[in-house]
């Protein structure tokens, strides 16, 4: 099955997926502060030479008002040993702990805007069914995310319906609240309606059936991908084991 | 003066290569019924949002009951026009049917005293009285369309803009549309809707203006203009009739059809 | 000549939504319905129709609420039980008027669409991939098998709709106004899928208020009223008189306005008389 462009696409969907989780148990791993900013620089770098740096600037935009919340927090407004930074004095090991924290975040952010930008639902589906895993379970999660943009219309048509009766959400707070039943209300119930709907044609076409699901064209499973799970996999055990160590484990 | 009045108004989507509808020009007067009829695609439903100012034109002025329509807003019309979406779903919200019948009288500021009397009038007419206490979700498809259809109906409006009013409706529940828009019709509401019902077009409108890649190509009586095109619906069976059998029916209406096929078969015994 | 096989039977079938004060959406229906037949049920709304198809397809009261008493089999199993489900999966064509609610919605291209019932049934992919252009080309959308479905308007998403039943080739449809989002010539060529099932041997059950179209298709009326049948017969002899009025259905246009002018007039001339014309043809030979 085709991808969606790029190397991040034209990859396995559970290489992609294995990454986040991996980035997501490196980052609290590793040793604060150069591990994190280590481990964000890293996927930076690896995501711009995917060709995914769109990914990376919409992560980061996401990220900066939490970033400067962090500076303000820790560094700022955190106690101890003072340095002094242009015209403000911020606290070390505040200023540590706000990269730290800052750089997680980032690392996390960034490797889940690559996976979302290049998720492509029918054929992760393709890649479960061909592992031989529930797919039941599968479309379930894949059909409620694939939900988004439908909500995004729905609610868009209801709030014009409403207008168009006299609705205005403008003013005060009180006027505020109230308009939100007659644009909340429609959405759920809709939406309720739709899944009954939904979960009876879904019934009809086998989606209950005993039979393991045939993948279509399930996406190849190439050696690159294999290598960069388990590499993944390697990298995450060895920071474990060396927190392990560092804790006096052993 | 004309409820709705555009004048060389043309519409672009962000992103199309043509314009969704170029240089329309049409007024609909008080008391006037145009069907917009016309392919999937042609702009219909883009005219429509237009005239409700839920698109703004790229060119050209729209006018509705002599308001430009320029900086105004869905709401800032909501006293003078009324418009049934495609979806009546998409707006139905509240518990019962008599307070979702309600809500646009409440909104505008309506005296309780003529919210209660609008309220029974729509339950009575659109035969929804045995239901006004149900929640509209309790409701067959079909009589949510009609719950939707009575509360844009219940704030009076001047201008009614119905988008496809009766598609996926039974047959009592058409009728109960045609005789609605009629009715209006008869009170001086100007009525425009997007439609592919033959049936609603003859019984209920009496313009049709046919639309083909975002341009009006005709604008005429209905008769003319239904069964011209593969894109507008056929003629329906009593018009048919009248003409085929020469039945010399005062209009091509079913119940004036009527009228003459039973004089022509009294005087035939 | 053999008789055909019974692929439907309700007995003593009663269904209600709500306490039991309430009228039933089924009152004690009984009915056989047979393989290679086209089978009409036509009533008002709220007459039981669209309930006689869930209860058949074994979607009521499971997915609606409600009870059930009576019992129902479909070709042989029972939709009401565990067992039986699984053994009509995939057997039992179910399909409602508005294509977006049954679309599986993780579905890249229109192939896969269609191919997401038979994949879940474990079809070889061979077989899958040789059934699926069949089914869009029956349905004419085999243009569109590339296409993304979001991209699809009402009446081609409810041609693929179909299709995706189709390819199943199921022993019994049961359609629910399946014409409502198609233009008139969607509307002829569904049927003429639906002329073709039955002679390869499917029970055909089609609830529709598209009177006029349908009469060329229905070997078999059920009219409904209230949760029961009232008349079981030919459609045309159904239509043609004044049953379908006694029971708040309609009947077709030109039978209609045959009513309509009778209305005016006492007595009732021969021209206006039962058996009404049921087409503008017959409507043209009877009032020339």
């Amino acid at each position: 099955m085709k991808g969606r462009p790029g190397i991040a696409g034209q990859a396995h969907p559970f290489t992609l997926f294995s990454v986040v989780a991996g980035v997501a148990a490196l980052a609290f791993l590793l040793p604060a502060p150069t591990g994190p900013v280590l481990l964000y620089v890293t996927v930076v770098a690896l995501a711009i030479l995917t060709g995914a740096g769109a990914s990376v600037a919409r992560a980061a935009l996401i990220c900066l008002p939490l970033w400067v919340l962090l500076i303000l927090l820790l560094a700022v407004g955190g106690d101890g040993a003072r340095s002094a930074i242009g015209p403000v004095t911020v606290s070390r090991t505040g200023l540590e702990a706000a990269l730290a924290q800052g750089a997680r975040l980032g690392a996390v952010a960034t490797a889940s805007f690559v996976l979302f930008a290049s998720f492509d639902p029918s054929r992760f589906l393709d890649a479960v069914a061909a592992r031989g895993w529930s797919f039941h379970a599968a479309y379930l999660v894949v059909a409620t995310l694939q939900a988004a943009p439908r909500f995004r219309q729905r609610a868009a048509a209801i709030l014009e319906a409403q207008r168009a009766r006299g609705l205005r959400f403008g003013g005060g707070p009180a006027r505020r609240v109230r308009a939100l039943l007659p644009l909340t209300a429609p959405l759920v119930l809709g939406m309720l309606s739709e899944t009954d709907d939904r979960a009876m044609a879904l019934e009809t076409r086998g989606l209950d059936a005993r039979a393991s699901r045939t993948p279509l064209d399930p996406p190849m499973d190439r050696a690159a991908d294999r290598v960069v799970r388990w590499s993944v996999a390697a990298c995450v055990a060895a920071a474990a084991l060396w927190r392990l160590h560092a804790l006096g484990a052993f | 003066m004309p409820v709705l009045r555009m004048e060389n108004v043309t519409v672009r989507y962000p992103g199309a290569p043509a314009a969704a509808i170029s240089e329309i020009s049409l007024t609909v007067e008080p008391g006037e019924g145009v069907a917009l009829l016309g392919a999937n695609g042609a702009g219909k439903t883009t005219l429509l949002r237009t005239a409700m100012a839920l698109i703004r034109p790229a060119s050209g002025r729209v006018e509705v009951a002599g308001r430009d329509t320029a900086r105004l807003h869905p709401e800032d019309l909501a006293d003078v026009a009324g418009y049934a979406f495609q979806n009546p779903e998409a707006q139905l919200f509240e518990r019962t049917v008599r307070a979702e019948i309600a809500f646009g009288p409440r909104q505008l500021g309506w005296a309780a005293g003529d919210i209660a009397q609008v309220t029974s009038e729509m339950l009575e007419q659109f035969e929804l009285t045995p239901s006004a206490d149900n929640h509209p979700y309790d409701l067959p498809a079909p009589r949510r369309r009609i719950v939707a259809l009575a509360a844009t109906l219940a704030s009076r409006p001047r201008l009614l803009l119905l988008d496809e009013p009766t598609a996926g409706l039974d047959r009592a529940g058409r009728l109960l549309v045609e005789r609605a828009v009629s009715a209006a019709r008869a009170t001086g509401v100007a009525v425009m809707a997007v439609t592919h019902d033959g049936d609603l077009t003859v019984e209920s409108l009496d313009r049709a203006v046919l639309l083909e890649n975002g341009r009006i190509t005709r604008s005429a009586d209905a008769l003319e203009v239904l069964g011209s095109t593969d894109d507008v619906p056929r003629l329906p069976a009593p018009a048919q009739l009248d003409r085929v059998l020469g039945l010399g029916a005062a209009s091509p209406r079913r119940d004036a059809v009527a009228a003459a096929l039973a004089t022509r078969c009294r005087s035939r015994g | 000549m053999a008789t055909p096989a019974v692929a439907l039977h309700l007995e003593g079938v009663t269904l209600r939504y709500g306490p039991d004060d309430t009228a039933p959406a089924l009152a004690d229906i009984s009915t056989r319905v047979c393989a290679g037949e086209v089978t009409w049920l036509f009533g008002a709304l709220g007459a039981g129709c669209s309930s006689l198809l869930l209860v058949a397809a074994g979607l009521a009261p499971r997915h609606t609420g409600g009870d059930l008493a009576g019992s129902v089999t479909a070709l042989d199993a029972d939709p009401h039980s565990p067992a039986g489900r699984a053994a009509l999966a995939g057997r039992i064509g179910y399909v409602t008027a508005a294509p977006a609610a049954q679309l599986s919605g993780v579905a890249a291209t229109v192939w896969e669409e269609v191919a997401f019932a038979p994949a879940n049934l474990g079809w070889p992919i061979e077989r899958i991939r040789a059934a699926v252009p069949r089914a869009l080309a029956r349905l004419g959308v085999g243009a569109l098998h590339h296409r993304d479905p979001a991209t699809l308007s009402g009446g081609e998403l409810q041609r693929v709709v179909i299709a995706a039943m189709l390819v199943l080739e199921p022993g019994v449809w049961l359609l629910d106004e399946p014409a409502s989002a198609l233009d008139h010539a969607g509307r002829l060529a569904l049927y003429e899928v639906l002329r073709e099932e039955a002679r390869r041997g499917a029970a055909v059950v089609i609830a529709s208020e598209d009177a006029d179209t349908l009469l060329g298709l229905a070997d078999r009326m059920l009219l409904l009223d209230a949760g029961t049948v009232a008349v079981d017969g030919h459609p045309r002899d159904i239509l043609a008189g004044n049953a379908a009025w006694q029971h708040r259905a309609g009947s077709t246009a030109t039978a209609a306005l045959a009513r309509l002018a009778a209305r005016l007039l006492e007595p009732v001339p021969s021209g206006l008389r039962p058996p009404y014309p049921l087409d503008i043809e017959s409507a043209i030979e009877r009032w020339r």
